[in-house]
């Protein structure tokens, strides 16, 4: 062991960009000041700090790019590290550990079709794994994106979603929870999307991350589709502090979420009573 | 193993000697009915009789706060803190033994906690064979009154006079003869020791579990969905004086603080428990265990079921801290595993 290691130093990066997605959620790009690219897989969470308010985790929602030291992150302005990180200016530095956790498993999403389940904010994470498909589209077969928000007001990335419906490649359906004037799209919560596709059950995935409430309903009409439950993955968010599976905070029952997560096979948490 | 004989006279001069290179720390009375680890000068008196000492010894591991990094807010940046003093740890019990053991595997685990383990590897463990058992123990119950490893040094009171002393590793034999040389023990002592070892076991024998601890990580999976948990939890306070006590419990939260100039600043941790109110929240006001009952669910599913699934051993020791901790008087390990055990034993 190296004596002066210590897993707790962050790495330096720059605030290159900054741009709001919604009144509450702001997208942040940053660049690695070693100048290496960040290596993630698509799923994973980095420790992000500001020194001298703390450490928060968050999804990466860029797919990895080896050429890039560029990532971004998605954050609601909820707490202080997130109320400080709104508060930055491009230029400015931060911290960062990680790449931490468990990831999607893009090599078994090969050949197959992936649908995609975001309920909130949970399009941040499955943005980096949709991003990356979409940089190897050949690789994969058909493409669903089922995205729900509470209201018209909290909804992310509505330009991307917009183009990714154009394409005839990536079938898109959103809804909304409770609409305003403006809205002419679906109206309901999200499990009222699924059965608006087409689902091959024996080769299809699904990779779904939403709110906590979110998971069971949606895993109730995975069953009525009959997709096996080793091939619907979720992420959870918990409270990682430390992302090294010493800490404690994001232990769900026996596991820590941090390093057996936050991606999981369902399979591995089916009978966890904490897990969803 | 080998062994040598030590005599009380030769003690103080062995201490004496090891304090050049190590923080000493031995049981002593603290007050009325306590005893604590603290630093030994000449002339210290020590516990040899101590029960339990009243906070546990993983605060010479994991202190309550200890810095991880500094860091610079001009530059941006941040370099390393990991301090660990050279401790000696003299008169430590074996379930206080095991403790330690098993917070090195769990530390050790994965990804190695780096501040914990320069502070394990700068600490000597000397152990020593408890004369009188805690009231609130029941450290025999789950096989914690005897430790193969984790010490560097084990002393058993033989005599008034006499130890037996029997080597952990070279680095405790060659402590032992810091100041000359010490005989070996004869097999007559070792016998002698023996004898000790099994009155210890008759007195702790009778506070220790009625049923195989091994039950208990059953009976604890039967009764998860349990009624029991909400029932027994009612009077809890939340205030996690049984995780701080507890010598297995690990948790941690990181903190940030800066200068009055906010030029320098430190991220440390400190002790966290499970058992807290604001533990499982995150951001949105999520709470994951929000209920007290399920927190003190968690906890022991902790000690007698998840730890045991990683590590083969119960997460508790019986120390019977917690016990004495509790101001609700409901963390009480081996009622709850006993209660559990009566109301399970037949789906097990």
């Amino acid at each position: 062991m190296k004596s002066n290691f210590s897993p707790y130093v962050p790495r330096v990066a720059t605030l290159v960009n900054k741009r709001e997605l919604s009144d509450f959620v702001t997208l942040f790009e940053f660049a690695q000041d070693n100048g290496w690219p960040l290596a993630h897989r698509p799923g994973q969470f980095i420790q992000l700090s500001i020194h001298g308010v703390g450490e928060a985790p968050f999804s990466v929602t860029s797919p990895p790019v080896r050429e890039s030291h560029h990532f971004e992150i998605a954050v609601r302005k909820i707490g202080s590290v997130t109320s400080a990180l709104h508060n930055l200016k491009v230029g400015a530095k931060v911290g960062v550990r990680g790449p931490y956790g468990s990831y999607f498993p893009m090599q078994k999403f090969v050949g197959q079709d992936v649908v995609f389940v975001a309920g909130g904010l949970g399009y941040i994470p499955l943005r980096s794994v949709l991003h990356y498909m979409l940089r190897h589209r050949d690789e994969y077969g058909r493409i669903s994106v089922l995205v729900g928000t509470r209201n018209p007001s909290e909804r992310i990335f509505t330009c991307q979603l917009e183009e990714l419906s154009q394409r005839d490649d990536v079938a898109v359906h959103e809804t909304v929870d409770e609409p305003d004037e403006g809205w002419t799209g679906n109206v309901g919560v999200i499990t009222t999307l699924i059965p608006k596709i087409d689902i091959e059950p024996s080769n299809t995935y699904v990779a779904m991350v939403g709110p906590p409430v979110m998971y069971r309903f949606v895993l109730g009409e995975c069953r009525k589709r009959d997709i096996p439950e080793d091939r619907i993955y979720v992420s959870l968010e918990r409270k990682m502090k430390c992302g090294l599976g010493k800490c404690g905070h994001c232990q769900i029952n026996g596991l820590n979420c941090c390093v057996d997560g936050p991606v999981f096979c369902y399979t591995q948490i089916a009978n966890l009573p904490e897990a969803i | 193993m080998t062994a040598y004989t030590v005599y009380l006279d030769q003690v103080d001069g062995l201490l004496e000697k090891w304090r050049d290179k190590y923080d000493i720390y031995v049981p002593q009375k603290a007050e009325e009915r306590f005893y604590e680890f603290r630093p030994w000068d000449p002339g210290t008196d020590i516990a040899w009789d101590y029960d339990m000492a009243y906070t546990p010894l993983k605060r010479f591991f994991l202190p309550p706060e200890e810095d991880l990094i500094k860091f610079d807010l001009r530059d941006y940046t941040a370099s390393p803190v990991i301090q660990a003093p050279k401790q000696l740890l003299f008169g430590v019990h074996p379930y206080d033994i095991k403790a330690i053991n098993q917070l090195d595997q769990l530390m050790d685990m994965g990804s190695m906690d780096v501040n914990y383990r320069k502070r394990r590897d700068n600490t000597v463990v000397i152990g020593l064979e408890p004369l009188r058992v805690a009231e609130t123990a029941f450290w025999a119950g789950v096989n914690a009154s005897e430790v193969d490893m984790g010490y560097d040094l084990f002393w058993t009171r033989i005599s008034p006079g006499a130890f037996y002393v029997q080597v952990g590793s070279g680095h405790g034999e060659e402590l032992l003869h810091a100041n000359g040389k010490v005989v070996e023990a004869s097999p007559a002592e070792k016998e002698a020791a023996r004898r000790m070892h099994a009155e210890t076991l008759k007195a702790a024998t009778p506070s220790g579990l009625s049923f195989p601890w091994q039950d208990i990580p059953k009976v604890m999976e039967a009764g998860y969905d349990s009624p029991l948990w909400r029932e027994r939890a009612k009077k809890c306070l939340s205030c996690g004086s049984c995780n701080l006590v507890c010598p297995t419990c690990y948790c941690f939260d990181i903190q940030d603080e800066v200068d009055d100039r906010l030029q320098t600043g430190r991220r440390y941790r400190m002790w966290d428990g499970c058992m807290l109110e604001g533990f499982t929240r995150i951001a949105g006001d999520h709470n994951f265990r929000e209920r007290p009952w399920q927190r003190y669910r968690h906890r022991y599913m902790r000690k007698g079921k998840y730890i045991f699934d990683k590590l083969g051993e119960l997460g508790c020791v019986g120390c019977g801290r917690c016990v004495r901790a509790c101001t609700a008087r409901i963390a009480n390990p081996k009622a709850v595993f006993t209660e559990f055990w009566e109301a399970y034993k037949n789906e097990i």
